[in-house]
């Protein structure tokens, strides 16, 4: 089996890298792929707790590097019965304990195993990133429809394709599609001009996501969240499925569907 | 050119750099001539694998370079990978002041720097330069037949004089035009003593200093300086310009702070920034050269 290393990054902090990771993870898994997710925002480590597999940790991804321990005692099985692993992050150490290239020999070890390696990187466009990005053969690029957002993408990509890393896919998370409509906030046609990269996905703003990162369980799993059904199709787009983009539209209210329902049947006479 | 993005690789003398989709190779000016042949040889000699085949153009910039050294590198540089050497190119100011040079030069000596695109992305070339195509007039730069590559040099520079001088370029010795045809963006930096053409969007944060005009086909949304040397002739063509700030030669244009909707709805359609009367104006585009009357002052 020879797997693909995917790299999720963003340069500015706080856009959902890391849910992305562990959403997009789970949902690969669930459609049956061999999946191991890393984290590499060492020091800052939080996939473990989006994933809710924080008290499994015995050892992390700065461990089997030096050799304190095996690749496969680093590997946290997930709670559910796919095959979706997690190799945590390091919490006391920082992004110099390693080197880009140890990174790159560890996923070319995965790459024999998994189906796909998803690695978490840091914000920022320093050590971490460097250790993240070098080991990965495709990356995605997580952003929200604000321009501080969007410019540390511009430059993220930039920094990609400089290192050789073409073709980054984007993720616009986070949209609000009333703000949207009220033209208070960019849409995905104005994120797609700007930075001028292929969108794999747009995810809703929506509550649940927060409420199922509490809980540490990925919001993939809430069949009845619009954001989950996103992570599910950029999952299935990752996975070589072609799935047209859907268009984040309002959730109508009882009063414009029933306007609608009006507005039908008053078509559907004049017509007839 | 110095001014350089992106962190591919590093030595001390020998640096890679991604510029637009190519890649180039930057040496450091200030090492003598030895030190750079060897440690170009030891960078090619590790990464021989990385560099498996392509075309690459020597750029010898502003520089002097003797035409043994210029030939050793050529040498190194295809032996050491698979790299082939098609072009040679260098600024129009190194002829035109003669002095460029037959015998190799006592030190302070000037290194090339190098363009080269990386295998996988030949589809795209994103940098044309005023350039010689040595295919047109083979040579074989090889140390040992010195006596043929210094023909097959002068008649290089013998095209690229008459070139230059049949054009005239007025007052400014600006001739060649750099091209890009990628989307410049967030972070990176480009210094050029020609024109330079962008074939895309050049993104908020991007930074362009030309000695010479700047015309992005696309959004020009970045910080751009034309005609950096001085030269308030230069002018900046965009197809769009919401670009809050940007010169021209030392006059700096704002983009006015007033009713920017009603702007952008008067003014759909390519855009030229000029200077008249000290100060930047921005006028529909109508020509390079024609008489702009009825240009929006930038000055805040």
């Amino acid at each position: 089996m020879t797997g693909k290393t995917i790299v999720i990054t963003s340069g500015k902090g706080g856009v959902g890298k890391t849910t992305a990771t562990a959403n997009i993870g789970t949902a690969l898994a669930m459609r049956g792929n061999r999946v191991v997710v890393v984290d590499t925002d060492i020091g800052l480590r939080n996939l473990d707790v989006i994933m809710g597999l924080e008290n499994r940790i015995v050892y992390d991804v700065v461990n089997v590097i030096e050799g304190v321990c095996k690749l496969n005692q680093a590997m946290i099985s997930d709670k559910h019965d796919y095959e979706l692993f997690l190799i945590p992050a390091a919490q006391t150490r920082d992004k110099n304990a390693i080197e880009p290239e140890q990174l790159r020999e560890l996923c070319a070890e995965l790459e024999k195993d998994f189906d796909y390696v998803l690695i978490d990187c840091p914000a920022g466009i320093e050590q971490g990133f460097k250790n993240a990005t070098a080991a990965a053969q495709e990356a995605i690029i997580v952003t929200t429809p604000e321009v501080s957002a969007i410019r540390d993408a511009d430059r993220i990509i930039g920094l990609l394709e400089s290192s050789g890393l073409h073709n980054p896919k984007l993720i616009i998370n986070r949209i609000a599609p009333e703000m949207v409509k009220r033209g208070d906030m960019m849409d995905q046609k104005d994120v797609e001009s700007l930075l001028a990269v292929e969108v794999i996905g747009l995810v809703p703003a929506d509550e649940q996501t927060v409420v199922a990162a509490n809980r540490g369980i990925p919001v993939v799993h809430n069949s009845k969240s619009s954001a989950g059904g996103a992570f599910m199709r950029i999952a299935a787009r990752v996975d070589g499925e072609d799935i047209p983009l859907m268009a984040i539209e309002p959730k109508n209210g009882l009063l414009s569907r029933f306007k609608g329902m009006v507005g039908m049947s008053g078509r559907t006479y004049s017509h007839a | 050119m110095d001014r350089n993005r992106g962190f591919l690789l590093e030595t001390s003398v020998v640096q890679v750099i991604a510029r637009g989709t190519g890649v180039a190779f930057v040496i450091d000016e200030s090492s003598p001539f030895d030190v750079v042949a060897s440690e170009l040889r030891d960078h090619l000699a590790d990464q021989s694998s990385l560099w498996s085949k392509g075309d690459i153009t020597i750029n010898v910039g502003q520089r002097i370079l003797a035409r043994d050294e210029l030939a050793q590198v050529k040498s190194i540089i295809e032996t050491h990978s698979g790299l082939t050497v098609t072009r040679f190119w260098c600024a129009p100011e190194s002829l035109n002041g003669g002095d460029f040079q037959i015998e190799a030069k006592a030190a302070p000596l000037y290194e090339p720097s190098f363009l080269t695109e990386p295998s996988n992305a030949s589809e795209s070339q994103p940098i044309v330069h005023n350039e010689v195509v040595l295919s047109e007039s083979p040579l074989d730069l090889t140390p040992n037949t010195a006596a043929a590559s210094k023909t097959a040099i002068e008649s290089i520079i013998e095209g690229l004089k008459s070139r230059h001088n049949k054009n005239g370029a007025r007052n400014r010795n600006i001739t060649e035009a750099l091209f890009i045809k990628s989307t410049f963006r967030s972070g990176e930096t480009l210094e050029h003593s020609g024109d330079v053409i962008v074939l895309a969007d050049v993104n908020p944060g991007a930074e362009i200093r030309a000695d010479g005009d700047i015309i992005v086909f696309g959004s020009l949304k970045g910080w751009v300086h034309a005609g950096a040397s001085g030269d308030n002739k230069c002018v900046i063509i965009a197809l769009d310009l919401p670009s809050p700030r940007f010169q021209i030669g030392k006059y700096l244009g704002v983009a006015p702070m007033s009713a920017p909707q009603k702007s952008k709805q008067s003014t759909i359609g390519p855009k030229i920034a000029y200077v008249r009367s000290r100060s930047v104006h921005v006028a529909p585009f109508a020509g390079r050269f024609a008489r702009y009357k009825k240009g929006v002052p930038y000055d805040g």
